[in-house]
């Protein structure tokens, strides 16, 4: 049985995981998700890979909001960064899909440092207004900057392939974005092990205490918002890539707000809750329709309401989520986790 | 001269309508400390509601107007009841992400049993025409106004001068010492939602009034959020002056300069004045003690 956690060695401190058979449930997981298309098709397919695709998005918000504590409404405006960046750049510039998406996401980081610096000054509500007023600047200034753009015409995403998966197939585009989806969750995993991720921490527990501990916080400050906003920006250029048509209205505000919702779901400040929140909010309607269709309510006979009754479900999951388990899927799978381990003694 | 005068008027109109929204958002905020991101829903279903109700009974406008305001405040009452209380002793994030479920809900029960189309609200009051000098205004544009300043006037005097105003403010100071002093500061925080609610309402007649109905007149609620800021969360009156500048601003941007900047005009010029005030025109700073 296990008692405790116990580190004794810097070097296991630091390590991503101490325990051997972590490894093994990722290993799992992973050969799990290769499998996937072999297994289910078509419409969940592509839930599939929305799901990765949000929970790319989320991880990114999540070194903002989660670890940093920089709560953020700008999470569309830095997707649509992303979107037009990687669209323009493989349609105008012929950039391979594998340039393509990871300059889209520094591109994205970089100017999201315009927005960084003068928030440096805002905290809080402040803060998360401000950055909703920098996503509303960003989305109106893409509609008219129309010679780049296409304004309200949108912007067509040529069929282009990447590492050899062409992106018009549901296949290729799900290998898509799970390859940059393990890349990220290790990077940011990675990141929070190491010196930035505990600065993070550190000055979002007490800003003034890490700043006398010698961490400098408009660097660190500076650097959540660019490896957010590169991670973020990478989301919107898979967002652009799976629907190959995208106008400003694709990022509309609800984004920003059901990237936080799903951030709150799964667990704030840790990667496998973004993801797992992710998964849920996503999942939600899917849920939602097979729930109405058991009380048969299908979806032709009333169609015209269906989608409204979805978002008054899914209003209705997130309080219901945030009132019985505030720490989010990743709290109840911790809180299950530590009752097995201790059985039969009381948590 | 005369094409700027005109869109100062109606940079006015709208500025009253968002002040009315953001009225709310700062009563809310200065005795709870939460940002109600349901504002504009708020005002949406307490108009539809209102509206349904009037119909029954079918009511002049001054008649539509105590209905909402009634409705406004027992509906304010129930969100807080069922939705907010509940949430006392976690973050202030997730008790925002309430109010953004709250939103959610609200958004898709009004198209569900009142449908998505735009209705414009009838009233003689409409045919009215002012004039000034060179402006023209309608009867229900002056209406609108009036209310603002009338609302606004109130809602200065009631949290100057009234015993519960005082108090309110005296709990969103320090809370701990406020109940220490026999305030029963969780019966006030359910009176600034009914207060905000009714409010509300009135800014839905309003708007209904001057624009129309439509399912889609939450957006209304992101507009007043520029205004909210830039006069100072906590500072209702404040709020009402920031929304004033928001709307003259916007009608003034949008007529000078391009179509399109009505929507974030407001968003711009409060990213320039939080890089100077942080807290806002006149809201109060912050302190931090270590």
């Amino acid at each position: 049985m296990r008692t405790g956690h116990a580190v004794e060695t810097y070097p296991r401190l630091l390590a991503l995981t101490t325990n051997p058979v972590t490894w093994a449930w990722v290993a799992v997981l992973l050969i799990g998700l290769v499998a996937l298309p072999w297994v289910v098709s078509g419409h969940l397919l592509v839930v599939s890979t929305s799901i990765l695709i949000a929970a790319v998005g989320v991880v990114g918000l999540n070194v903002l909001t989660g670890t940093t504590g920089l709560i953020s409404l700008g999470q569309s405006g830095f997707l649509a960064i992303g979107g037009y960046a990687c669209g323009l750049l493989i349609k105008e510039v012929g950039l391979p899909a594998e340039a393509a998406i990871p300059l889209a996401g520094l591109i994205t980081g970089t100017l999201s440092l315009l927005i960084g610096i003068p928030s440096l000054r805002l905290k809080g509500l402040y803060l998360a207004i401000t950055t909703l007023a920098a996503s509303l600047i960003i989305t109106h200034i893409i509609l008219y900057a129309e010679p780049l753009t296409g304004g309200p015409f949108g912007l067509r995403i040529p069929d282009v392939s990447f590492v050899g998966l062409r992106i018009s197939d549901p296949v290729g585009m799900y290998f898509t974005a799970l390859i940059v989806a393990v890349l990220v969750a290790l990077f940011v995993n990675n990141l929070m092990r190491a010196r930035s991720g505990r600065a993070w921490i550190a000055l979002r527990d007490h800003d003034i205490a890490a700043k006398s501990m010698g961490i400098n916080l408009v660097s660190y400050k500076l650097l959540a918002f660019f490896v957010s906003s590169s991670i973020v920006g990478l989301s919107g250029a898979l967002m652009a890539m799976q629907l190959r048509f995208i106008t400003s209205d694709v990022f509309g505000l609800f984004l920003s707000i059901e990237a936080l919702a799903m951030l709150l779901v799964g667990g704030v400040g840790s990667v496998a809750g973004a993801i797992l929140g992710a998964a849920f909010i996503v999942l939600l309607p899917e849920i939602a329709r097979n729930l109405l269709e058991v009380f048969g309510w299908s979806g032709d006979g009333s169609s015209t309401h269906v989608f409204e009754i979805r978002a008054v479900l899914t209003g209705v999951i997130i309080i219901v989520m945030l009132r019985i388990e505030p720490d989010g899927l990743i709290g109840l799978w911790r809180k299950v986790k530590r009752y097995w381990l201790q059985w039969p003694l009381p948590i | 001269m005369d094409y700027f005068l005109n869109l100062v008027a109606s940079g006015l109109i709208f500025g009253a309508i968002y002040g009315l929204i953001a009225i709310g958002f700062a009563v809310i905020y200065k005795t709870t400390g939460v940002v109600n991101f349901a504002q504009g829903e708020v005002m949406m279903f307490v108009l539809y509601f209102a509206w349904m109700v009037g119909a029954w009974v079918d009511a002049p406008l001054w008649q539509l107007l105590l209905i909402a305001v009634v409705v406004g405040m027992i509906f304010g009452a129930l969100l807080e009841r069922l939705f907010i209380r509940p949430m006392i002793g976690q973050s202030q994030f997730a008790i925002i992400m309430t109010t953004v479920g709250v939103a959610i809900i609200l958004r898709g029960l009004v198209p569900l049993f009142w449908g998505v189309e735009s209705e414009p609200l009838d009233s003689p009051i409409k045919s009215a025409l002012f004039e000034f000098g060179p402006v023209l205004m309608l009867g229900d544009q002056i209406f609108a106004l009036a209310f603002f300043i009338a609302i606004s006037l109130a809602v200065w005097v009631f949290f100057r001068f009234s015993r519960i105003g005082v108090a309110m403010r005296a709990a969103a100071h320090d809370e701990t010492a406020a109940l220490l002093m026999g305030i029963n500061v969780r019966r006030l925080q359910g009176l600034s939602w009914m207060i905000a609610s009714a409010v509300s309402g009135v800014a839905g007649v309003c708007y209904a009034l001057t624009v129309s109905r439509a399912a889609d007149m939450w957006q209304i609620g992101f507009q007043a959020f520029p205004a909210t800021i830039l006069g100072g969360l906590d500072a209702p009156l404040g709020s009402a002056f920031g929304s004033i500048v928001v709307g003259v601003t916007a009608s003034l941007s949008e007529g000078y300069i391009g179509y399109g900047l009505k929507e974030i005009s407001g968003f711009v010029i409060i990213i320039a004045v939080l890089m100077l005030r942080p807290y806002g025109l006149f809201g109060e700073k912050e302190l931090e003690r270590v």
